[in-house]
């Protein structure tokens, strides 16, 4: 059993950071880009609004980011080679996991549509734990495929 | 009218009431660790993990650290709302906790038999890696599941009042 482990294959290489870049477009392309995005358009309509990443995810929009990152991960946990336990537990986590991040966003948008009582603060930090939840998930997700699909291999 | 005297009206009893972030960035934080160390220490992590699960020291172990981490996340919310832990609260989370980790625990061995039941030559290395993915579900679902019984738990408790 110790010997099976004791595979170069499985060793640390650049190839195996291909889920870091993955993590990194998520977070890139649904976070940067969209507060890059607001400083452009002050910028071109000469205002000063000048929203932080708290401000400008304030209604928990992240949250709905975080369910659309896991259903990611689900997807390539389904395409596995795992046994279907595995694949079940890791489904329900993540799904859990997403849903009660877009859980927060429609919470948030029911309260402000209704006009009852809401907490910017809250709602940002609900849902930026979650997402952060579900990337940490995803991330971790991807680095045990990846082994699996070296072991897999061998 | 005077206002009546603070000593004829104890100070009411405020349950803790949870929020998922708590948990959430505790699991997250956790999540992160073990992806590290799985990243930094791809063999001799997995090794020490498969070795534990050989002596049956694998889910105590997973046991204490989730409902010692879960007992932090609550006293820290109690702490935070200014409220008091409640015993029924306690016991039903540590269950929930004991009885989610040990629940992994009965599909990991179901997951190994279906990767025995394989026949191939590698299906030790693949028993392994089911090892080490059953181990961080379980320590996930372990600090997420629990919170996430109690806030729906809460949530329902608190509409049926209202009622």
């Amino acid at each position: 059993m110790e010997a099976a482990l004791d595979n170069p294959l499985l060793t640390a290489d650049w190839a195996s950071a291909k889920w870091l870049w993955w993590i990194g477009l998520y977070l890139i392309l649904g976070m940067f880009v969209p507060w890059t995005m607001t400083r452009t358009w002050a910028h071109q309509h000469r205002s000063k609004v000048r929203p932080t990443l708290g401000q400008l995810f304030q209604r928990g929009e992240l949250g709905l980011a975080g369910l659309v990152l896991a259903i990611s991960a689900m997807w390539d946990l389904q395409n596995s080679q795992y046994a279907p336990q595995t694949l079940a537990v890791g489904s329900v986590i993540l799904a859990l996991s997403g849903i009660m991040a877009g859980a927060v966003w429609i919470e948030g948008y029911c309260r402000h549509s209704t006009g009852a009582e809401i907490h910017p603060k809250r709602v940002w930090r609900d849902s930026r734990n979650l997402a952060f939840l579900i990337l940490s998930i995803a991330g971790v997700a991807e680095i045990l495929l990846d082994r699996f699909t070296k072991v897999m291999r061998l | 009218m005077s206002a009546p005297a603070p000593a004829l009206f104890p100070a009411q009893y405020h349950p803790v009431k949870i929020r998922l972030s708590d948990p959430a960035a505790a699991a997250a934080w956790v999540s992160l660790v073990f992806g590290m160390v799985l990243v930094f220490l791809p063999v001799s992590f997995p090794h020490m993990i498969v070795e534990n699960w050989q002596n049956g020291r694998l889910i105590p172990a997973m046991i204490f650290l989730t409902a010692l981490l879960n007992g932090v996340i609550y006293l820290r919310a109690a702490h935070l709302r200014s409220a008091k832990p409640g015993l029924l609260t306690s016991a039903w989370l540590g269950a929930l906790t004991v009885g989610t980790v040990v629940g992994f625990s009965v599909l990991l061995d179901a997951a190994i038999l279906h990767e025995q039941s394989k026949l191939i030559p590698n299906s030790q290395a693949l028993v392994n890696e089911e090892i080490l993915a059953h181990t961080y579900w379980g320590l996930i679902s372990g600090i997420f599941l629990p919170y996430l019984v109690i806030r729906f738990t809460q949530t329902l408790n608190f509409q049926t009042k209202v009622d």
